[in-house]
């Protein structure tokens, strides 16, 4: 049985499932793409535009026949706009076992600050 | 070249490329993402599945993104395969705002009638970067064999 995995530029994309929230001064993308590998994940970050791009590994067998074919043949893409608030140094990514979060700091001067009341 | 029984209806059916235009058009308007609760079990959610048949082997693929092996519970009888599990919300604290949610959680089952016999002891599972691969090797009398003819 020969195998052969096809990523490519030409290849069809959709978009992923994506959870998008805030937590504890943080914005978190959680997005589910199973059947990627590290090395086919592609973040860019362009002024206001977060690009992510993520090639999926399908196998292909020789001479098979497909009895049910749910399961879409696609790249995962995904374009977010990010306002100013949004810290671009700090944009921390992780995959684990098709799941991709990243974690997008906001700038501490955008942050809520306590304001002490002085009485004189 | 092999001698094949005639199958392929559709090869004289002139309206059989419009069918498959008409089919791919439609395909366009069902990207909503989300697993849908078809199927035999309708409470819990059917997860998109191939199967494949190949030569020697049945192979069965499944997208279960963010579980771990302890979530899932692969079971065959005779030559029905069941997938089932439960996929948990990670987030632990309910705080937070959320702007999107697309995922979803609970459990999940899929029962998949297979087409022919199939070698129970033999059956190979993997599960890589969120998607689960199961191997099923044909029992030996289902296997395509070739047969030599003799000319006398």
């Amino acid at each position: 049985m020969e195998t052969k995995q096809i990523t490519g530029q030409d290849r069809r994309v959709c978009p992923s499932c994506c959870d998008i929230y805030e937590d504890d001064g943080k914005i978190i993308l959680k997005m589910e793409m199973p059947g990627v590998e590290k090395e086919n994940l592609d973040i860019q970050i362009d002024d206001s535009l977060l690009k992510i791009h993520a090639g999926k590994n399908t196998l292909e067998y020789k001479d098979a026949k497909y009895l049910v074919r749910e399961i879409r043949d696609a790249d995962y893409h995904h374009e977010f706009t990010i306002d100013d608030t949004i810290d671009r140094n700090k944009i921390d990514a992780k995959l684990n076992q098709g799941i991709l979060t990243l974690t997008l700091h906001i700038k501490e001067s955008e942050k809520p600050r306590k304001i002490n009341v002085v009485a004189k | 070249m092999a001698l094949m029984r005639w199958k392929n209806r559709d090869l004289y059916d002139p309206w059989a490329d419009f069918k498959q235009l008409q089919n791919e058009i439609n395909e366009l308007f069902d990207i909503d993402r989300v697993p849908t609760s078809k199927g035999l079990y309708d409470r819990s959610i059917a997860l998109p599945v191939d199967v494949i048949e190949t030569a020697n082997d049945i192979i069965v693929t499944c997208e279960l993104p963010g579980l771990t092996e302890k979530d899932m519970d692969v079971s065959i009888t005779s030559n029905v395969l069941t997938i089932k599990g439960t996929k948990k919300d990670e987030r632990e604290e309910k705080k937070g705002k959320f702007y999107r949610k697309e995922s979803w959680s609970g459990s999940f089952q899929r029962t998949i009638s297979l087409p022919g016999s199939v070698n129970a002891e033999n059956i190979k599972a993997d599960f890589n970067n969120g998607i689960l691969t199961i191997t099923l090797p044909k029992k030996e009398e289902a296997k395509p064999k070739q047969i030599t003819v003799n000319v006398k």
